[in-house]
């Protein structure tokens, strides 16, 4: 369970959070929902301990985040940023073992290169391993920093510890069959002691994977709800200033949004 | 890293270096063949008795071939190493000391020193020791000043903008240039003919106090480097993935910008300032091989002597008996490299220019 209590995040004269308290409920899929400016971002970055809040408090599991050791942090919670880009001509591979750095005691283990390989196989870039870096497409770039958050927050072998995953727009920029496998494999960890928070833009997705939803609107927390019907028309027309139609598909699965302006 | 490991590339950069070693100790105007060498470094270590009958050529080999050919290597190691650091620490691959302004800096303070400060207290006995200190301490605290105003003024929000970096060295450099310009104006006539020499980099002035002097700081800064190569290259995906990692970025860009310029200073207090080194070294390394600074620190400190030893021979050989300043063999074949990398970097259209 990760909370968030009372967070107020300035930047210059601009409020970008305004006492916002959330939580992420453990082992659980939580999506977040919003606008563009809605603070987003700046949320899942304070949850990730990178953003230090104006005011407010982030507990792991009731703990406070700045009563934990960075490179104990570092080891069960990981961030998939929106684009990271290098510099450097450095094989897809050397990426992924990144993600093994806060585990890594004078040299990476087999352990580690096992790791780092499974996670290469579960995005499908085995074949692009030895490839550098800046010369993947925008799609496989994601792929590789998303193996590489996988390998960082792995599950131990010995020790089973509690693990989160944080994702900023983890499908934008890939095809349809890597989103839903992207989702499926969020979804999955969210069954194996992971704490899973994702910002989606796509209010279908969102409401077919996940099992907690957190809309914001202006900075502010519009919705948090365990229950999907709570996500209703005027709501979404409120927030996202369109209109929204639900076309109901099969009686046991959520409705589907259409949208138009 | 990948998988197949950099022992074999260490061992044959680690011969090569020996090779050059002993090729830098052989010619210039006494030619040394390497059994003679050999034996008079075991003289010189006392392993063997004293060959009265050769005191000549033992003396000008250790107490003029053997430190100069050390000192040229050491300086090698700290300017390839140096931009390793630096390349890492800017996250791109076109920075060096001398670019950066660190050279500038550590150029000012040291000749702050021979101008005003060497002839009033160098001579005066018990401070004589603080006076061969002195000089590559004010050395540091150019080089660290003229270094972090370019830092500051490159970077913002985790981020380096290549453009103001470049500026931002090329206004420090001119400032440090000046001043070093008018150090050299008001000195008296032998001190002003040192700075010059000094400004395109000799190694003619070697001796085992710089040679010392230049391996503890080479020695210390190494394995500070070394320690934190892994985090240099987590580094390279910005500070906030770092930091994401469990690495503080501001912490490891202030602890290796120290390191980095305490290594230059005293280099450059000893031999003056050489540049394009630190710019070549690890991009030669980078596409033999590869990015990760745990192959670059120390294969850049190996290539980086090789080079150094090598340019020195040829410092001492093309107009013999005069001697080449080594800043304008390193410039003469250096900016060239430097522009074709850049030429080659623009072309690959690689986002490289723009950090």
């Amino acid at each position: 369970m990760i909370e968030l209590r009372g967070i107020t995040v300035r930047a210059g004269a601009a409020t970008l959070l305004d006492e916002v308290s959330v939580s992420f409920p453990r082992d659980r899929f939580t999506a977040v929902l919003g606008p563009n400016g809605a603070g987003k971002s700046t949320l899942i970055r304070v949850a990730a301990g990178l953003l230090r809040p104006s005011a407010g408090t982030v507990r792991y599991d009731g703990e406070p985040i700045d009563a934990i050791a960075p490179d104990a942090l570092a080891r069960h919670r990981a961030l998939l940023s929106q684009h990271v880009e290098l510099a450097f001509p450095l094989p897809a591979i050397d990426v992924v073992m990144m993600g093994r750095y806060p585990h890594i005691r004078g040299a990476p283990t087999e352990r580690d290169h096992e790791i780092v390989a499974s996670a290469l196989e579960q995005v499908g870039m085995t074949h692009r391993a030895t490839q550098p870096y800046p010369t993947l497409s925008g799609g496989e770039r994601q792929k590789i920093q998303l193996a590489r958050v996988l390998a960082q927050i792995w599950r131990a072998n010995d020790a089973p510890s509690h693990r989160t995953l944080l994702l900023d727009e983890p499908t934008s920029g890939l095809d349809v069959h890597y989103q839903l496998q992207l989702l499926g494999t969020a979804r999955e960890l969210a069954g194996q002691d992971c704490t899973v928070v994702a910002i989606l833009h796509d209010l279908n997705v969102a409401l077919r994977y996940a099992e907690h939803l957190v809309v914001l609107e202006g900075g502010h927390v519009a919705l948090e709800t365990d229950a999907s019907e709570a996500l209703d028309a005027s709501l979404i027309e409120r927030v996202f200033r369109v209109r929204a139609h639900a076309v109901t598909s099969a009686p046991d699965e959520p409705p589907i949004w259409t949208f138009s302006l | 890293m990948t998988r197949h490991s950099n022992t074999r590339a260490y061992v044959a950069l680690a011969i090569v270096l020996a090779l050059s070693l002993v090729l830098s100790g052989a010619v210039g105007a006494f030619t040394f063949p390497p059994a003679r060498m050999a034996s008079y470094i075991a003289q010189g270590a006392g392993w063997i008795p004293l060959d009265t009958a050769d005191t000549l050529g033992r003396n000008v080999f250790l107490q003029l071939r053997l430190p100069r050919v050390l000192l040229a290597a050491l300086t090698g190691a700290t300017l390839g190493v140096s931009g390793t650091l630096m390349q890492g620490l800017f996250r791109n691959p076109i920075v060096e000391p001398g670019l950066a302004g660190t050279s500038a800096g550590a150029a000012l303070g040291a000749s702050l020193w021979f101008v005003l400060g060497g002839t009033t207290l160098g001579v005066i006995g018990p401070l004589a020791m603080i006076g061969a200190l002195a000089g590559p301490l004010l050395a540091c605290i150019g080089a660290l000043v003229a270094t972090l105003i370019v830092y500051r003024v490159s970077s913002s929000f985790g981020r380096v903008n290549v453009f103001t970096l470049l500026l931002a060295g090329i206004a420090v450099n001119a400032v440090c240039g000046a001043g070093t310009g008018f150090m050299s104006y008001i000195a008296r006539d032998p001190q002003a003919r040192n700075i010059t020499f000094w400004n395109l980099g000799t190694f003619t002035t070697a001796d085992w106090r710089a040679v010392i002097l230049v391996s503890i700081a080479f020695v210390l800064c190494f394995a500070l480097a070394l320690r934190d190569a892994r985090a240099l290259n987590a580094l390279m995906l910005g500070e906030d993935e770092a930091a994401l990692l469990g690495i503080d970025p501001r912490a490891l860009v202030r602890r290796l910008l120290i390191v980095n310029t305490v290594m230059v200073a005293v280099a450059t207090a000893m031999v003056g300032v050489i540049a394009f080194v630190g710019l070549v070294i690890p991009h030669v390394l980078r596409l033999a091989r590869s990015s990760s600074y745990t192959w670059l620190i120390p294969s850049s400190a190996l290539l980086g002597a090789v080079t150094m030893s090598i340019v020195d021979v040829v410092a001492r050989l093309v107009i013999a008996p005069a001697e080449l300043p080594i800043g304008i063999i390193t410039a003469i074949v250096g900016a060239p490299v430097f522009l074709g990398i850049l030429l080659r970097e623009q072309r690959h259209g690689r986002i490289a220019l723009f950090g």
